[in-house]
């Protein structure tokens, strides 16, 4: 027990913590510059200075750890001298620009001074003088501001990993610098601006927009890109958004961003969002009002089902909506329409993942906390650059690795280059060979036990396969991986983090099957990565053709049961069909009418054309969205929707952790997706009355098995995680209905002078929603193909040049980025931009496990273009 | 690109340390020994090479004054301009530098024969005002003592 006496309080503490933090804890506030909590400490700006009884100089209290005995004044005389002449060499060389600088209102260095002194100078030479930099598409450098406080560099080398940015030169000349001076060219997380204590490093994009003291309200949400689900405040004035910051005590993301949610916002301020709704006459969208459009749709719906029967209407959700919402939709889909045929993006590959790993291991089991990777004892990585995908979850990686915790990537993962010890990058879908291999050697290192579960049982029937097997299949040197098999057996509760590329292939379920293994074997904990911010909420809303609310599979005639006769009709009990198989249908003529909430389908899904056909052959396209898209171009009636800012709900992030979304303005034009559908459901004669979003969730916690009374309430505790205060579905231990993987099959080499096309998971872009904002465009305005080095030598390609790439579906036209790193036989092409998507050129093939497209094996032809037709001048 | 000795040598530091970018001075040292100067192409390897970013060791090697990051002439002369020499000196030793060279601090000579920095106190306060030649040093320095001491760096030498 220590006891130390601050400002003549006394307190006990159980272990040494510096005396900053000591003081805090009895609410003492000791001003610091340099200290930063999501830092370490650092020394730098000695304003932390106090007085410690029978020392004889003043100590940093930030550095100075607590001792028994030890007494501590934190404002005496001598303190407050030392601080205001501290102050006073920062302000040698400070611009004092405060009346034209954003930072004024909420800058440390003035409130200090305002509260220290000194009232002038007594220096007298002339400041240094620095031009502030606009080399960024959306950072602006004052330097002469700087205080060489470097949290600036420290957040981007030690918490987000970048490193772009560091203190050059010294003395009174230092400044933070790009490498080479110009832009940072960096992951534009924003974190520096975070950090930076006084107006340095500040946002390009609000300059000038607003001052501190004109932001009339703040609004705890959520953001709105990605399955992370990382709190942010929106800062508010008037009827906008001004500003998207993350505050450090609050939510898992604890004061970190990535781009994406601190500066992406600004799409729902976009003049292109849709402003009423719209019916196709004469074969163009025009705008009507509400009620028409509701008569029609319910009319419409009507004349169907009685034609064709509800299993002719389809509806997607999405994983940009709130639970709310997408619960409302399945509801109105089931009981109203009397449909199963009810699905998302999410079926494509998170779904199908989920449960499959749920067969194995139980409800539930991916459901783990992302503050846990980096307190894992190891992380193993496929299918995807987290980094990219799901940023924040991300950083959790690279600070693992900077505590030198063992990081093994599997495929090309740009974003942890550096970070990971084991880097293993297998030709295009060859995969399972290196996971069965890493599988094998893992076994004979940590036998099964004689005593075995039923999954034990079905591992020990996988075929071994050995590493000079797996080298020819997927070339990797045998070495190389048994290297990171040293590496894995090391390991005691790894993180697996899996993403969307393993799964959406030919060989999903044997990638799957063998991933669980693995994390058998290794005692390991799943993650998956998601790229949209509520596809868990898909899954336990019931927005899937198999499952109701609350994890429950249609197919058992109690769970039916149960929740139909809380509404007193009866749940369909035909399996309903993916989101594929309604595209199939649409395109075969089975499935007539196809309701789309918040999706674009069209470019989301690969093969754009097929898709386009199908929608085309539909009696009924119903489509709410926020903007015009590929989709809405097809529809017989759009509807506006509501903005992510516009609403109230919750969404279920990727660990499965409820989180409430607060309405942070008013909406434009657009009405809340759930309310838009419970209108139709009213002209169609069954009632949902529903006030708010409250309401519906009351509903929820009373339908769901899982959600038992949850309440948004609970949500703002902070910790509503999976099973919130429900019951999962008990786990069945014998598990059906898993294919053995056939080895022989997967250990075929792939064809040595074949590329393939793949999806380009670009950081600074989130599917097609990210292209309405003007900030993350002013960092990424135009889609890129990447080639590795070989291939550009290959066709003698530099960085810059066009290319043309053509598949069996199409072909598009980019320049092309050469990324040394990249595997030889595969070009990436990202899925964001609007007539140049990697989807337009990509084929699938179904998927009979998942139901879901598979996306391997699509070839490619690349041909330089010597111009490019749409740049030639006259 | 790193020339074989300068990669050797680079590796043998490597060894001395734990840590790869713990060897990055040495490095920086290593690489402007053999070249004269540190390029902007040069950090971008060498911080390959020791797991930096380029920018991380820009850092350190704008840091050290003694890296120079832009050419430098064929030698360097080190003016110390700190107290003890100021006292003893220093302007005229500086003034006839100036003359003689035809440059001011931070300049190179026409001939690409010299640099002229200041250095803050060689430690020679002893001999002041004193100055270091590449790795010469020279004190107790008057302007009658420079055509001597610069004739020993003239082409003919060199
Ligand atoms: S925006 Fe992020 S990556 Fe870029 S310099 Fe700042 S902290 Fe580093
Ligand atoms: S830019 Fe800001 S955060 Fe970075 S060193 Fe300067 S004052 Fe500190
Ligand atoms: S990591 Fe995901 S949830 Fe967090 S800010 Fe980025 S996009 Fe938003
Ligand atoms: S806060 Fe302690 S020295 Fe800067
Ligand atoms: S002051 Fe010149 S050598 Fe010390």
């Amino acid at each position: 027990m220590i006891t130390v006496t601050i400002n003549g309080k006394q307190i006990k503490l159980e272990k040494p913590v510096s005396i900053l933090e000591a003081a805090k804890m009895t609410g003492i506030k000791i001003p610091t510059l340099c200290h930063h909590k999501s830092l370490e400490a650092y020394g730098g700006c000695r304003l932390c200075l106090v007085e410690i009884e029978k020392m004889p100089r003043l100590q940093a209290s930030c550095t100075q750890y607590v001792t028994d005995g030890m007494v501590v004044w934190t404002e005496t005389g001598r303190v407050v001298e030392a601080r205001k002449a501290m102050l006073e060499f920062l302000l040698i060389n400070h611009a004092l620009d405060c009346p034209y600088c954003d930072k004024a209102g909420e800058c440390d260095l003035q409130d200090l001074v305002m509260k220290y002194g000194p009232a002038a100078g007594r220096f007298t030479e002339g400041k240094r003088k620095h031009p502030e930099s606009y080399d960024d598409p959306i950072i602006v450098r004052n330097m002469e501001r700087c205080i060489s406080c470097t949290r600036c560099v420290r957040m981007c080398s030690k918490v987000q990993g970048a490193s772009a940015i560091s203190m050059v030169n010294r003395t009174s000349k230092t400044f933070v610098e790009p490498f080479s001076g110009g832009r940072y060219n960096c992951e534009y997380c924003g974190n520096c601006i975070n950090v930076c204590p006084v107006g340095a490093i500040m946002s390009r994009l609000h300059k000038h927009t607003y001052r501190p003291w004109f932001i009339e309200k703040t609004v705890d949400t959520v953001c709105s890109f990605c399955g992370v689900g990382c709190s942010v405040t929106a800062q508010i004035r008037g009827n906008s958004i001004v500003r998207i910051i993350p505050e450090s005590e609050k939510g898992l993301n604890r004061g970190l961003l990535c781009n994406r949610g601190r500066f992406g916002y600004d799409y729902i301020s976009n003049s292109g969002r849709l402003k009423s709704p719209m019916i196709r006459k004469n074969g163009s969208l025009q705008e009507t009002t509400w009620s028409e459009a509701f008569m029609y749709i319910a009319q419409k719906i009507k004349e169907i089902k009685e034609k064709n029967g509800g299993a002719a209407i389809a509806g997607v959700a999405s994983g940009r909506c709130t639970n709310e919402d997408n619960y409302v939709f399945q509801k109105f889909m089931r009981l109203v329409v009397g449909s199963n045929n009810i699905d998302s993006i999410a079926g494509f590959a998170y779904a199908p993942a989920r449960k499959f790993f749920e067969k194995i291991f139980g409800q539930g089991v991916t459901a783990n906390p992302i503050q846990g990777i980096s307190r894992s004892d190891g992380i193993f990585v496929i299918g995807g650059d987290p980094t990219a995908i799901n940023p924040v979850l991300g950083l959790q990686i690279r600070a693992a690795s900077q505590k030198d915790i063992p990081v093994a990537t599997v495929g090309y993962a740009p974003g942890l280059k550096g970070f990971a010890a084991n880097r293993l990058i297998p030709k295009p879908s060859t995969e399972a060979a290196l996971l069965a291999a890493l599988l094998t050697e893992m076994l004979k290192r940590k036998p099964l036990p004689a005593e075995k579960t039923p999954f034990e049982e079905i591992i020990g029937k996988i075929q071994p396969v050995s590493l000079n097997e797996a080298e020819s299949a997927c070339g990797i040197a045998s070495g190389e991986i048994s290297a990171c098999v040293d590496s894995l057996s090391g390991m005691t509760n790894p993180a697996l983090v899996i993403g969307r590329d393993i799964i959406q292939r030919s060989e999903g379920q044997a990638n799957l099957l063998l991933l669980a293994a693995l994390a058998q074997a290794l005692n390991g904990r799943i993650y998956l990565s998601s790229e949209l911010p509520n596809e868990q909420g898909l899954i336990d809303m019931g927005c899937l053709p198999d499952m109701l609310p609350g994890g429950r599979p249609v197919a058992v005639d109690s769970f039916r049961k149960r929740y139909g006769e809380f509404f007193n009709a009866e749940v369909p009990s035909a399996q309903g069909l993916s989101l594929m198989e309604m595209v199939e249908g649409a395109h075969s003529g089975n499935i007539k009418a196809l309701y789309v909430m918040g999706e674009n389908i069209a470019f989301n899904i690969p093969d754009n054309k097929f898709v386009k056909d199908a929608l085309s052959r539909l009696e009924l396209l119903v489509v709410q969205d926020i903007f015009t898209t590929e989709t809405t171009r097809f529809a017989h009636v759009v509807l506006p929707a509501a903005s992510w800012a516009e609403r109230e709900g919750s969404y279920t992030n990727l660990e499965g952790r409820m989180q409430h979304l607060k309405k942070a303005i008013d909406s434009v034009a657009g009405l809340e997706d759930w309310k838009i559908i419970a209108e139709v459901s009213k002209v169609l004669g069954v009632d949902m009355n529903y006030r708010d979003s409250r309401d519906i969730l009351a509903e929820i916690a009373k339908v769901s098995p899982l959600h038992k009374g949850v309440t948004y309430e609970d949500m703002d505790s902070g910790e509503c995680m999976w099973p919130y205060k429900g019951e999962p579905l008990r786990h069945d231990l014998n598990i059906v209905g898993i294919d053995m993987p056939d080895m022989k099959a997967l250990l075929k080499k792939p064809e040595k002078d074949k590329v393939y096309i793949g999806v380009d998971k670009v950081l600074f872009h989130s599917a097609s929603l990210s292209r309405n904002s003007f900030a993350l465009n002013s960092i990424y305005s135009e889609p890129h193909a990447k080639i590795g080095k070989n291939l550009a030598a290959k066709l003698s390609v530099a960085s810059g040049d066009h290319i043309s790439i053509s598949t069996g579906a199409g072909a598009i036209e980019l320049a092309a980025v050469i990324d040394s790193d990249m595997p030889d036989n595969i070009v990436l092409v990202p899925n964001n931009f609007e007539g140049r998507g990697a989807f337009r050129v990509m084929g699938w093939k179904m998927n009979a496990a998942f139901k879901a497209p598979a996306l391997d094996g699509m070839e490619a032809v690349l041909k330089k273009l010597e111009r490019v037709s749409a740049e030639v001048s006259e | 690109m790193l020339s074989e000795k300068e990669k050797n040598e680079i590796e043998t530091e490597l060894k001395q340390y734990e840590h790869k970018r713990a060897a990055c001075v040495e490095a920086l040292k290593i690489m402007q020994h053999s070249r004269g100067w540190v390029s902007d192409d040069g950090i971008h390897d060498l911080a390959g090479i020791l797991g930096m970013t380029p920018d991380e060791l820009d850092g350190v090697a704008t840091f050290y004054s003694l890296i120079f990051r832009k050419p430098v002439g064929r030698h360097v002369i080190l003016i110390c301009n700190t107290i003890s020499c100021w006292v003893m000196g220093y302007n005229q030793v500086l003034r006839s530098l100036n003359e003689r060279l035809g440059i001011g601090l931070g300049d190179t000579s026409a001939d690409g024969r010299f640099t002229l920095l200041p250095v803050p106190c060689l430690g020679a306060c002893d001999q002041a005002p004193a100055m270091m030649i590449d790795n010469e040093l020279y004190g107790d320095l008057t302007p009658e003592k420079m055509d001597e001491i610069l004739g020993k760096y003239s082409w003919e030498r060199d």
